[in-house]
C-alpha cells in the first residue's frame, strides 16, 4: 500500500476529529514501514500506537480504520451483495450484438461481477477523493468515476439501439438496466468516500454553526453534547489547577533557617512557604423561565463538565419559585437534570427581588470571599420591586458577581428589563446568546479565578 | 543492552519467560519505541502492570533501570541533578589553610579573585555534582530504560521541562552546558490519568493504553504468576474478578489484586469459591468498604448463577 493511502488515511483520521501533527504523521509511516502490511492486526496496533494520543478519540479512530481498510477489501470484490448484484452484461444480449460492438465496451461487458469491481477500483484509485466537501458532490464524483471507467461508450450504444428497431429496443433497456446497477455500485463507493473524507470538512463547518447558532436553535444539532464536552475539556487543560506553587512567593525562613545547620549556617536550600490549595466557590444562579431555560441547560452542563478545574459548584434555579438544584445535576446527565428542574420550578413571572432575597437567607453563611456567584437571566423582572440592594449586600460578602445575559446589549434595558438597576454591582456582565459567548465568558471567569490565588 | 530486536514476538516470548504475560499490542508499542527511539506514554487504571513493564523491558533489554517516581512539588533538583552542598562546604572548611596560604603572596585583592577564578571551576565540576535519575540515564555508559513514573502527578512545569529530554534526549544545565545522552535511553512514561497531561508531551511520545485484561488473558497471567493455583479455582477466581469489573465499584480490583487473592487462596488450600472463603478474603480485592458491602450483597446471585460449574 503506498504511502498515499496512509496519508489519505491520516486525512480522514482529522477529519473525525483528531489532531494528528506531521511528526505524528510521519511516525506513523516508520511504524507501518516496520512492522509491514500483512498482519492486519498489528497493522492497526501500530497506528494506533502512533496517532491515538487519548481515549477519548479510540472510538473516532477504530470507525474510521474500519470504514478506511474494510471499505478497500469491499471494493476488490471481496462484499458478496454487490457481486451478486453487477452479473456480467454479456449474458443478457445476443453475442451477435455483442460482436459488433467496439472492443472496450467488449471487455467492459463481459466482465464478471469481480472484474467488474476490480476495474472500478482501479478507476477509483486514480481519482482525489479528498476533495470532496459536500454531500451534493456525490453526483458528480459518481459520474467522474464512470466515466473513468469506459462507460461512456456503454452510453452512446444505449442511445444507438434505443434510436433502432423493437428488438434493438428491448436490448437498450435490458442495458440500461444493467448500467443502473453498475451507476449504484459506483455510488456506493463514493458514498463510502464521502463519509470518509467529506464528513470531516461537514463536521467542522457544523460544529461552526453550532457555535454560533442561538441557543434555542441548539436542540436541533445531534452533536451538541459532544461539542460542549469538547470545549469543556480544552478550557479544562487551558486552565488546570496547579497543584502547588513552590519556588516563588514568599520565603519560609523557619524552615530556610533550620535547613541551613546542616551546612554551617550557610542557607545553600531556600524553602518557601506553601500557598493553601485553592478554595474558590461558585454558585450559580439561572433564570429558567421559558425565555431563558435553554442558556441555562449549557452554561450548567459547561460548569459542571469542568468538574476538574471547579470543584465546588453549587447551583440554584429560579423561575416562578427558587430552589437549589446542585443534587439534580451531579446525579442525572444534563438533560434529564434540566428537564427535572423545569418541572419542580417552572412558571411564569421571574421576580429578581425575590429571588436575590431568597438566595440571601438561604445562603449568607457560605457566602466569602471565595465565592464567585454568576447570575443567568435577562433581567426581565415584570415590573416588580428589582431588590438591587439585596444584590449590593450579596456582591459585598462575596468576591465578585457575574452577569450573563442571553439577550444582546442593545436590549438590556427594554421593556421591564432593569439591567441597569442591577450592573454597578456586576464586576463582568456579557452576552450570552450562543456557544462561542459561553465559552469565551467561562474562559475569562477560569482566568479571574486564577489570577486570584 | 541487547542492539537487535528481532520481532515482536521476541518480545512477547521474553516477557512471558519473566512472568509477564501481556497482549501483543504492548510488545508492539515497546517494540516501536527500540526501533523508532521514541517514548511511551502508558495509560490504564492503577494495576494493571505499567511499572512492571518497564521492569520487563530493562530485564528483556539487558538494560539497567533507572527510575523517577513524580510527585507534587518534583522540581529538577530532584530529578535532574543537585549540588553537593555539604561536601563542598566540607572542602572549603578543610581546604581553608591552603587556600590561605596560596593567596598570601598576593598582593592586591583583584590578583585574589583572580586566583580564586582559576580555582572557582573546581567547586562547580563533577566531583560536587550529585546526578539524579535523569541525568544519570543520559550520562549512563550503557543505554538505559528509563522509567518517569506517574508523570500525571507532578506540576506542569516538571512536564514541560521534561520536553526537551524527550525529543531530543538532551538537556540543559545552566553551569555545565547542554548534556547529550552517550545512548539514547528507552524511555517510559507512566500516567494514571489524574490530570490531562499537555498535548505537546502526547505528541512527543507513542501512546499505549493498558486496559484490565480480557478473561483469557488474566487467566494466564494467573497462572504464570500462580503456578500452584488449581486450573478450575483459576477460571472462577478470574470470573468473578471479570464480574466484579462490571458492577458499579469506587475501586475496580486490578490485576496486582487478583494475583493477591489468587496467593491467598494457596495459602489457605482452597479448592473452590465458597460464600464463607470469599466473604472472608474479599477484602484483600477490594479496598473500601462500600464496595466489599456491595460485592457481598452480589456474592450469593453470582455464586448460584455461576460458582457451580
Amino acid at each position: 500500500m503506498p504511502v498515499r493511502r496512509l496519508s489519505e488515511f491520516i486525512r480522514a483520521l482529522r477529519g473525525a476529529g483528531l489532531r494528528i501533527s506531521p511528526d505524528e504523521a510521519s511516525q506513523a509511516m516508520e511504524a507501518v514501514a516496520l512492522v509491514g502490511y500483512e498482519g492486519r492486526a498489528r497493522f492497526h496496533d501500530a497506528l494506533s500506537v502512533t496517532l491515538v494520543k487519548a481515549e477519548q478519540d479510540r472510538l473516532a479512530f477504530e470507525t474510521t480504520f474500519s470504514r478506511f481498510f474494510d471499505g478497500e477489501t469491499a471494493e476488490q470484490g471481496a462484499d458478496g451483495r454487490e457481486s451478486d448484484s453487477v452479473g456480467d452484461a454479456a449474458s443478457i444480449l445476443p453475442a451477435d450484438l455483442l460482436a459488433q460492438m467496439p472492443d472496450e465496451i467488449q471487455s467492459l461487458l463481459n466482465a464478471d461481477a469481480n472484474a467488474l469491481s476490480q476495474t472500478m477500483a482501479e478507476a477509483a484509485a486514480a481519482m482525489n477523493f479528498t476533495d470532496m466537501q459536500v454531500i451534493t458532490q456525490q453526483g458528480l464524483y459518481t459520474r467522474r468515476l464512470l466515466m473513468s471507467m469506459g462507460m461512456g461508450a456503454v452510453d452512446d450504444q444505449v442511445i444507438q439501439l434505443s434510436q433502432g428497431s423493437a428488438t434493438q429496443q428491448a436490448q437498450a433497456d435490458q442495458l440500461r438496466e444493467w448500467r443502473g446497477r453498475v451507476r449504484e455500485q459506483a455510488s456506493g463507493l463514493v458514498r463510502r468516500q464521502f463519509l470518509l473524507h467529506g464528513t470531516g470538512y461537514g463536521r467542522e463547518l457544523r460544529e461552526q454553526t453550532m457555535r454560533a447558532v442561538a441557543f434555542r436553535d441548539l436542540r436541533e444539532f445531534r452533536e451538541v453534547q459532544a461539542l460542549v464536552r469538547k470545549m469543556a475539556r480544552r478550557l479544562a487543560s487551558l486552565h488546570q489547577r496547579r497543584l502547588k506553587r513552590s519556588r516563588r512567593g514568599r520565603l519560609d525562613g523557619r524552615r530556610t533557617l533550620s535547613g541551613s545547620l546542616r551546612h554551617d549556617g550557610v542557607p545553600a536550600q531556600l524553602h518557601w512557604q506553601q500557598m493553601p490549595p485553592r478554595k474558590s466557590r461558585i454558585m450559580v444562579i439561572c433564570d429558567v423561565s421559558s425565555s431563558v431555560s435553554e442558556p441555562a441547560r449549557f452554561l450548567l452542563q459547561f460548569l459542571y463538565a469542568l468538574n476538574d478545574v471547579l470543584p465546588q459548584v453549587r447551583s440554584f434555579a429560579f423561575a416562578s419559585r427558587f430552589d437549589e438544584v446542585t443534587e439534580d445535576f451531579s446525579r442525572y446527565s444534563p438533560d434529564v437534570a434540566v428537564g427535572r428542574v423545569l418541572d419542580r420550578l417552572s412558571g411564569s413571572g421571574t421576580d429578581y427581588g425575590q429571588m436575590f432575597e431568597a438566595f440571601w437567607r438561604r445562603c449568607e453563611r457560605q457566602l466569602d470571599r471565595h465565592t464567585t456567584v454568576i447570575i443567568l437571566g435577562d433581567a426581565r423582572n415584570n415590573a416588580l420591586p428589582e431588590g438591587a440592594q439585596t444584590l449590593a449586600q450579596i456582591r459585598r460578602r462575596v468576591r465578585q458577581v457575574w452577569w450573563l445575559n442571553p439577550e444582546a446589549r442593545s436590549q438590556w434595558n427594554s421593556g421591564d428589563a432593569v439591567m441597569d438597576r442591577y450592573l454597578p454591582y456586576c464586576r463582568e456582565a456579557h452576552r450570552c446568546a450562543n456557544l462561542n459567548d459561553l465559552e469565551r465568558a467561562v474562559d475569562r471567569l477560569l482566568l479571574s479565578l486564577k489570577r486570584s490565588d | 543492552m541487547k542492539t537487535r530486536i528481532e520481532s515482536v514476538e521476541d518480545i512477547v516470548s521474553s516477557f512471558a519467560g519473566q512472568g509477564y504475560i501481556c497482549s501483543e499490542q504492548v510488545a508492539l508499542a515497546i517494540y516501536l519505541a527500540a526501533q523508532l527511539n521514541k517514548p511511551v506514554l502508558v495509560e490504564g487504571p492503577p494495576g494493571v502492570g505499567k511499572t512492571e513493564l518497564a521492569k520487563a523491558a530493562s530485564a528483556f533489554l539487558v538494560a539497567p533501570l533507572i527510575r523517577l517516581q513524580c510527585y507534587e512539588g518534583l522540581d529538577e533538583s530532584r530529578a535532574l541533578y543537585e549540588w553537593k552542598y555539604g561536601k563542598q562546604l566540607l572542602y572549603t572548611q578543610l581546604l581553608r589553610d591552603k587556600l590561605g596560604s596560596m593567596l598570601a603572596d598576593t598582593d592586591s585583592l583583584d590578583a585574589s579573585m583572580a586566583r580564586l577564578g582559576d580555582l572557582g571551576e573546581a567547586f562547580y565540576s563533577d566531583t560536587f555534582l550529585e546526578p539524579r535519575p535523569l541525568l544519570q540515564a543520559l550520562r549512563s555508559d550503557e543505554p538505559a530504560v528509563l522509567l518517569i513514573d506517574e508523570i500525571d502527578k507532578a506540576d506542569q512545569e516538571f512536564e514541560a521541562f521534561l520536553l526537551e529530554l524527550l525529543s531530543d534526549f538532551q538537556i540543559s544545565i545552566p553551569e555545565l552546558g547542554t548534556v547529550r545522552a552517550k545512548h539514547q535511553p528507552l524511555v517510559l512514561l507512566t500516567s494514571n490519568d489524574q490530570r490531562e497531561l499537555s498535548d505537546a508531551l502526547k505528541r512527543r511520545c507513542l501512546h499505549l493504553y493498558i486496559p484490565y485484561p480480557a478473561p483469557e488473558l488474566e487467566s494466564q497471567i494467573v497462572s504464570a504468576r500462580v503456578p500452584e493455583l488449581d486450573g478450575q479455582l483459576r477460571d472462577q477466581l478470574v470470573a468473578f474478578i471479570q464480574y466484579l469489573r462490571e458492577q458499579d465499584m469506587k475501586k475496580l480490583p486490578a490485576i496486582s489484586e487478583t494475583l493477591d487473592w489468587a496467593r491467598a487462596l494457596v495459602l489457605l488450600h482452597a479448592d473452590s469459591l465458597s460464600q464463607e472463603l470469599v466473604a472472608d478474603t474479599l477484602n484483600l480485592v477490594l479496598k473500601t468498604e462500600q464496595d466489599v458491602t456491595l460485592a457481598r450483597e452480589l456474592l450469593p446471585g453470582w455464586l448460584r448463577k455461576f460458582g457451580k460449574r
